[in-house]
């Protein structure tokens, strides 16, 4: 039995859902040389931005990944954003015929939702109340809700990482 | 030795590629999801999942793959079928191509009418004989929608089933 409470999976920008009515989303360059960004352009409006959790799961109970928190790297530019929001979502897949179930997952978020908002690099950890072991027919899914406000400011996400305990 | 039968790599769609038709990214159905939505349009659409599970150099180890899941939904109408094709693709040294070939897989859903009925579908290839992955090959699970002009696809995301040895 292998049991590690200190496994990390980065989550590249590339693989993240963004949708905003006129925002311009693109592949950009990083502000460090050498990094990557998919980069939300100036707007004034609200935006969502989706990370899906690609980490192993399990169909047998406490086998697999216990996801313990995300972390996502991202730059405010331009100007302040009114708010960034993250809910943590887990989706129970539906049988054939059948539709998702989404229950929103309790949490804390290291930095809060009216202080993320300012010009800068922010770090997000987002830390599940209780971590939870990934069953089979569930995924994960962190939704950060981006007011821009009357700055229409830009954002760069640089990545996430999901933290977990792998057992196998 | 590790050996673990039951474990499931969830792929989202940002990770497939999607070929022929107008595809979005939008919100899912349920508030809280995300979808690849396909605009109605007469053609056939083909959307390709990277399986994207570890592999090994030594052999009988690393994972062996069973099966796949695609999560989707025919909204408006029917579309006229919904077929699936694995790849195996062995990649190619410097200067040479790459070699593909086609395991034998079955689906759950038939083609032409239940994987194709206006509704939300959970579809399952299985592989007639699971395969251990070399480091040099990689796995494309081909999925081709025949659509009629009524009918828009939402792409909601795949799950791959295989077994971990390490």
């Amino acid at each position: 039995m292998i049991h590690n409470i200190h496994v990390s999976q980065y989550i590249p920008p590339t693989l993240f859902h963004i949708v905003s009515a006129t925002a311009a989303i693109t592949h950009a360059a990083g502000a460090v040389s050498g990094t990557i960004a998919v980069n939300r352009g100036a707007a004034n409006e609200t935006s969502v931005v989706t990370i899906p959790i690609m980490i192993p799961s399990n169909a047998r109970a406490l086998q697999g990944s216990k996801l313990v928190s995300i972390e996502v790297d991202f730059i405010n530019g331009t100007a302040e954003f009114t708010s960034h929001t993250f809910v943590l979502n887990r989706v129970t897949r539906g049988a054939d015929l059948g539709v998702a179930v989404v229950d929103a997952i309790t949490k804390t978020d290291s930095v809060a939702a009216t202080a993320s908002h300012a010009v800068d690099e922010v770090k997000q950890v987002v830390t599940l109340t209780i971590p939870e072991w990934v069953d089979n027919d569930c995924y994960y899914l962190l939704e950060d809700t981006i007011v821009a406000g009357a700055g229409g400011g830009t954002c760069k996400f640089l990545g996430a990482v999901a933290n977990f305990t792998l057992r196998l | 030795m590790i050996h673990n039968t039951h474990f499931a790599q969830y792929i989202p769609y940002t990770a497939m590629h999607f070929v022929t038709g107008t595809w979005t990214d939008t919100a899912g159905d349920v508030s809280g999801t995300i979808a690849k939505h396909k605009a109605a349009n007469t053609e056939t659409s083909v959307v390709t999942v990277p399986i994207m599970i570890p592999s090994n150099s030594i052999a009988l180890q690393g994972s062996k793959l069973a099966s796949i899941e695609l999560d989707y939904e025919c909204e408006t109408a029917a579309a006229t079928s919904v077929t699936a094709v694995l790849h195996k693709i062995v990649r190619g040294a410097d200067g040479a191509a790459a070699v593909a070939s086609h395991p034998t897989i079955t689906q759950d859903l038939v083609a032409a009418v239940a994987a194709a009925a206006h509704d939300e579908h959970k579809i399952v290839v299985t592989l007639t004989t699971p395969v251990w992955i070399d480091n040099d090959e990689y796995y494309l699970c081909e999925f081709s929608f025949v659509c009629g002009a009524a009918v828009t696809i939402d792409v909601f995301g795949a799950v791959a089933n295989f077994t971990a040895r390490m």
